[in-house]
C-alpha cells in the first residue's frame, strides 16, 4: 500500500472565471485522485490574493464573460514572473478559454482595444463578432499514442500561434479550433494546456485527465498505481464523438 | 376591412394548426410561419383585436407557468383572451396562437393577450406589438450557446423597451433588473419576497449577477432566496434592491406552498422556491389587471402542474413524476425539492443536446447534483438516458454516487422502463426539452396500459451501458 498523498490545486478567480460549467474539470480532477487512493484539495484564489505558486501541484482557470475577464486578466499580471518559473518547473496547469488567451501577448477586444496579456507564448487573439460554437473533436499528442478528445468550444476570440515552434493542443477534426483556419487547436507547453473546449472537458477524456493526474504525481516524486473504471467515461466519449461525427 | 392576403394566411395556418393535431404534434411554430410568409403584417392586423391590453412575459425560468397562471386567473375571472399555452413562445409561435382564436376572417376581438415570449424574441414581438406590460420572471445562465453571453441578452430587452410607455414588472430580488429602470425610465413595479425561512447565506460558485449592474463592483450579500436572487447592496455605490410594490412574505413551503402577497393570502398545489416566484409574478399582474382578490386566490389555489411541472403519472401502483430542467438553477431548484421528500426514490434522467435543450450539455456541471448525492438523499437508482446519456451518467458519477446504481440506456422507451424496473416509493423522470413530449406520452401509454393491470415484475438490476 503507497502513501497516501496530498495536492493542492488552486483555482484561479472562481467567482469571475465559471463560465459553462467549468469547476467539472476540478471536481473530475479530485475524484480521480481519490479514486487513486490520495487526496486533493482545492483552494479558491480570488482578486488581490497573492499566491506562491511553488506551493501548488496544478492550476486552474476558467472563463468568464468580457466585463469579469478584464478584472481577472489585470489581477493576474501581478504575479507574471513567479508563476512563468513555475510552469517552466512543470507546474501542470489547465487554461480554458478566457485564460488560455491571457497567456499570449494580447487580446484585442471589441472596441480594438489591446489588452494586455502574460506574454508567456508568441500568441494573440482577436475578437470577431461571430461566435464559434458547437461541438468539437480533436486529434492531441499529448501522450504517446494519438488520442481524441471531445468537448464543446464557444468563443468570439480567434487566436493564433504567431510562433511555428509552438505546440497545439491538438488539430481539429471536426469544429474550428483556435480561429477555425489552420486546424490548430490549444496550446500544449510542457504540462500545461491551454485549450477553447471548454466546460467539463476532463470527465469524459479521462486521458487528459490522467495526464494531469500523472504530472502532479511526478511533480511530488511519486507515482501512481492501478487503473481506474473508465467504463461509464469511455461511453460518454464515444458517444459524443458519433453524435459530432454524424451530425 | 382585412385583406384578402390576410384572410388567406389564416386560413392556410388553420388549415395547417388541424393538420398538426391530427398528427399528434406538438410544434405550433410551423403555421405561424408560413402565415407570416403569406402575410408579413398578419400578427400586427390581428393584435388590432386585443380590446383591453396585451401582457408580455419573459425571462429564464418560470415563464410558462407563470404565464398558465395569470391565463388561470383570467378565466376564473371570465376574460376572453390569447394565449401561446403550447410554450411556444417564439414569434412564429405567438402568431399561431393569434390564428387559433381567430376567426376566418380575422375579425373576432379579445380582451387581453398574454404571450410568454422567448428572451430572445421580446424585441422582435416589440416591433409588431405594443403591450401594456412586460413581465420579467428573472434572468439566469440558460443555453448560452444560443444567445452569447446572458448581458447581451439583457441589453437587447432593454433596447427594445426604451423609449415606449411599456409598464415593466420586474423581480426586485434578481440584481440583474435593477439598472432597467434608470436605463430606460420607464415605469417600474416590483415584486419580491421578505426574509424567508428557506433562506441561505452560503456564495454558490456559478450563480449569476454578481457585480452591480451600475458600477461593476462586487455586490454584498445579506441572504439568498436562491440563486442569485435575495437582498443585496453594493457597497460602492449604493445600489441596493428596489422597494417592493408586491411583497411576499410569511411563505411556507410543505405540504405546499403558502403565503400573502402584501395582505393576500395565497395557497397553491405547486412545490419549491421557484414556484412561489411564479405565483408571487402571476398574482402582481392580476393586480395591475385590476382582478379581485377573491378570485385570484380561487384560481391560484386550482392551478395545478401541468406537463413536466412535476405532473403525476400512476403506473400500476407507482408513483411516478415528471419534471422539465432545462438549466442549472432549474436542475438545483428540483433537487433541492426532491430532497425534501423522504421516500425512497429512482431518478431517471434524460438529456438531450438539441437546438431546443440547447447544443452544450455543460450547463450540468454548473448544477449541485452533489445535493442528492449523501445516503440518506433516499436516491436508489438513477437511469441516465437521451442523447447524451453518457454525460449525464458521468454528471452524477463524479457527484459522488456509486457507479453501481448508474444505468444508461439511451432510448427514451427502454430507460424509462428500466427505471421503472428499479424498487423505490417514487420515480421522478427528470426530462430537457425535447425529451419532455416524447417520455410523457411514454408515461401516459404506461399509465392507461397499467389500469386494471398487475405490477410488473421486479427485474435485477446490473450496470448496463447500452443504446450507442
Amino acid at each position: 500500500m503507497s502513501k497516501i498523498a496530498q495536492f493542492r490545486i488552486a483555482h484561479l478567480y472562481p467567482r469571475l472565471m465559471n463560465l459553462y460549467g467549468d469547476r467539472g474539470n476540478l471536481i473530475c480532477i479530485q475524484k480521480r485522485l481519490q479514486w487513486y487512493g490520495h487526496d486533493c484539495i482545492i483552494e479558491p484564489i480570488n482578486l488581490h490574493e497573492s499566491l506562491d505558486y511553488s506551493a501548488y501541484d496544478m492550476l486552474f482557470m476558467g472563463g468568464g464573460s468580457a466585463q469579469e475577464q478584464r478584472l481577472a486578466s489585470k489581477d493576474w499580471l501581478r504575479q507574471a514572473d513567479d508563476l512563468w518559473a513555475e510552469l517552466e518547473k512543470g507546474l501542470p496547469a489547465l487554461c480554458i478559454c478566457g485564460a488560455f488567451q491571457f497567456l499570449g501577448s494580447y487580446y484585442e477586444a471589441a472596441d480594438s482595444q489591446k489588452l494586455k496579456g502574460l506574454g508567456f507564448f508568441d500568441l494573440y487573439t482577436i475578437y470577431e463578432p461571430d461566435r464559434l460554437i458547437g461541438n468539437i473533436v480533436i486529434a492531441s499528442q499529448l501522450t504517446e499514442e494519438t488520442t481524441t478528445v471531445v468537448g464543446f468550444e464557444n468563443h468570439s476570440g480567434r487566436t493564433y500561434l504567431h510562433d511555428d515552434t509552438l505546440q497545439p493542443f491538438g488539430t481539429v477534426l471536426e469544429g474550428f479550433g483556435n480561429n477555425g483556419q489552420d486546424g490548430q487547436e490549444g496550446l500544449r507547453y510542457k504540462n500545461l494546456i491551454g485549450t477553447y473546449l471548454h466546460g467539463p472537458l476532463l470527465p469524459k477524456n479521462p486521458v487528459v485527465a490522467d495526464f494531469f493526474i500523472h504530472a502532479m504525481a511526478e511533480r511530488q516524486g511519486i507515482t501512481i498505481s492501478g487503473t481506474l473504471n473508465d467504463r461509464l467515461e469511455d461511453f460518454a466519449h464515444r458517444q459524443t464523438k458519433q453524435r459530432i461525427l454524424n451530425d | 376591412m382585412q385583406t384578402i392576403r390576410t384572410i388567406t394566411a389564416i386560413a392556410v395556418a388553420k388549415l395547417l394548426i388541424c393538420l398538426s393535431r391530427i398528427l399528434g404534434n406538438q410544434g405550433t411554430a410551423f403555421p405561424g410561419r408560413i402565415a407570416r410568409k403569406i402575410d408579413p403584417h398578419i400578427l400586427q392586423k390581428l393584435a388590432g383585436n386585443v380590446k383591453e391590453e396585451m401582457y408580455i412575459i419573459t425571462g429564464t425560468n418560470g415563464k410558462t407557468t407563470t404565464t398558465n397562471m395569470i391565463a388561470r386567473i383570467l378565466e376564473e375571472k371570465g376574460y376572453s383572451f390569447v394565449h401561446n399555452r403550447a410554450g411556444a413562445n417564439m414569434i412564429t409561435g405567438i402568431t399561431t396562437a393569434f390564428i387559433k382564436e381567430s376567426d376566418i376572417f380575422g375579425k373576432r376581438s379579445f380582451e387581453y393577450a398574454l404571450l410568454e415570449t422567448d428572451e430572445a424574441n421580446v424585441p422582435l414581438l416589440l416591433k409588431e406589438l405594443t403591450p401594456r406590460v412586460v413581465l420579467i420572471t428573472n434572468f439566469f445562465r440558460d443555453q448560452l450557446d444560443r444567445y452569447g453571453e446572458l448581458d447581451s441578452t439583457i441589453g437587447l430587452i432593454k433596447d427594445a423597451v426604451r423609449d415606449t410607455d411599456i409598464e415593466l414588472v420586474l423581480n426586485a430580488d434578481d440584481p440583474l433588473v435593477v439598472h432597467f429602470h434608470n436605463d430606460t425610465g420607464l415605469h417600474c413595479w416590483y415584486f419580491g419576497f421578505e426574509p424567508t425561512d428557506y433562506d441561505v447565506w452560503e456564495d454558490d460558485e456559478s450563480r449569476e449577477g454578481r457585480f452591480c449592474s451600475f458600477c461593476a463592483a462586487e455586490l454584498q450579500y445579506e441572504r439568498f432566496h436562491y440563486a442569485q436572487l435575495g437582498k443585496f447592496y453594493c457597497s460602492n455605490c449604493g445600489s441596493h434592491n428596489p422597494r417592493r410594490n408586491f411583497t411576499g412574505h410569511n411563505l411556507r413551503m410543505t405540504p405546499e406552498i403558502r403565503f400573502m402577497v402584501n395582505d393576500l393570502e395565497i395557497s397553491s398545489p405547486y412545490l419549491g422556491f421557484y414556484n412561489a416566484y411564479n405565483i408571487l409574478a402571476a398574482v402582481s399582474v392580476a393586480k395591475l389587471v385590476g382582478i379581485q382578490d377573491d378570485v385570484v386566490q380561487k384560481a391560484i389555489a386550482s392551478y395545478q402542474p401541468r406537463a413536466g411541472r412535476m405532473e403525476q403519472f400512476m403506473i400500476g401502483d407507482k408513483k411516478a413524476i415528471q419534471v422539465l430542467v432545462k438549466n442549472p438553477t432549474g436542475l438545483n431548484q428540483t433537487l433541492a425539492t426532491l430532497n425534501t421528500d423522504v421516500s425512497s426514490k429512482a431518478l431517471f434522467f434524460a438529456l438531450n443536446d438539441n437546438h431546443g435543450d440547447g447544443r452544450d450539455v455543460s450547463w450540468i456541471w454548473d448544477a449541485q447534483v452533489e445535493a442528492i448525492s449523501c445516503t440518506d438523499s433516499g436516491v436508489k437508482s438513477i437511469t441516465c438516458s437521451g442523447l447524451r446519456s453518457g454525460d449525464a451518467a458521468l454528471r452524477f458519477k463524479y457527484a459522488g454516487f456509486d457507479e453501481e446504481i448508474i444505468e444508461v440506456e439511451s432510448d427514451l422507451e427502454a430507460g424509462i422502463k428500466a427505471c421503472l424496473n428499479n424498487e423505490a416509493e417514487v420515480y421522478y423522470f427528470l426530462c430537457t426539452y425535447t425529451t419532455l413530449f416524447p417520455s410523457g406520452k411514454i408515461l401516459s401509454r404506461l399509465a392507461r396500459k397499467s389500469q386494471g393491470r398487475k405490477q410488473p415484475g421486479h427485474v435485477r438490476r446490473k450496470l448496463t451501458v447500452r443504446g450507442e
